[in-house]
């Protein structure tokens, strides 16, 4: 696990004063049938290499993150603000 | 009726100050402490919360973006707090927190050595100047940290964590004071 985690207002902080909710999937649109439902509560890829993740910065700014991480080097590649960058967000 | 007298005291009364010639930890008086909260990026909104503040230097601290925290040494009644909201615009909000947090005074040519112990944030006068603010752990305690004088930092805490994080700071100050 990465031990310091770049926050977009706070700047590098140890991970201990983030709060992680799991990987930041796509949500499926209500009517997407249970299917992809299940997919999206249940099931998680486990990929090796970069994916985006939830970080709550809970003992900081108290802002959702979004946060690049790389599974295999635990390198941080990136981090950005999940309301300040709806343009950029993965959501639909 | 309850059987015995509810005294309202300071959370940090029975704590004994350190007064020392490298570094010095003082409680601060429980005055007024109110958070601001507005639209994070709203251009008109930094200016807001100075029309909440006693005018004292460091009164508006930052803390996060869209929410800034006004504090000052003296109390304020729930009508002056009140009177001071409707000063407000739109889409910002004063909450009343004088009740929740204490302030906690370090000081002394020590005070980034004993600061560094707990908190990853770089203190350098360089990178973190007279009234920078940030909410940042110190050892396992949330603590919203202003720095109001070169070598003065002044410490915010949820009121029930006050005594803790004092007790962790004696700790931290033990071999300069
Ligand atoms: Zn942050």
């Amino acid at each position: 696990m990465a031990s310091l985690v770049p926050c977009p207002h706070c700047g590098a902080r140890p991970k201990e004063e983030f709060t992680i909710k799991g990987a930041a999937l796509a949500r499926p649109t209500p009517d997407a049938g249970t299917e992809a439902w299940m997919d999206y509560v249940y099931l998680r890829d486990n990929p090796r290499g970069l994916y985006e993740e939830y970080w709550h910065h809970t003992s900081g700014c108290r802002r959702w993150l979004v946060v690049t991480r790389d599974t295999a080097t635990h390198d941080i590649e990136h981090s950005r603000d999940v309301a300040l960058s709806q343009l950029t967000d993965i959501r639909p | 009726m309850s059987d015995f007298r509810l005294v309202s005291k300071p959370a940090l009364s029975d704590r004994t100050p350190i007064v020392g010639k490298h570094i010095s930890l003082e409680a601060l008086p429980e005055g007024h402490v109110i958070l601001v909260m507005g639209k994070p990026g709203a251009p008109a909104a930094e200016t807001q919360p100075v029309s909440l503040s006693d005018g004292q230097p460091n009164a508006v601290r930052t803390a996060g973006p869209g929410q800034w925290l006004v504090v000052g040494d003296q109390p304020r009644t729930q009508k002056e707090i009140e009177a001071l909201f409707t000063e407000l615009g739109a889409d910002i909000y004063g909450v009343d927190q004088s009740a929740g947090r204490v302030r906690i005074l370090v000081h002394g040519t020590m005070v980034e050595r004993v600061l560094g112990k707990g908190t990853s944030v770089d203190l350098a006068a360089t990178s973190f100047p007279v009234g920078s603010a940030t909410v940042t752990l110190i050892g396992h305690i949330a603590t919203h940290m202003t720095r109001t004088d070169v070598f003065a930092f002044e410490l915010m805490v949820l009121r029930g964590f006050a005594e803790s994080l004092w007790d962790d700071l004696l700790e931290m100050c033990k071999e300069f004071a």
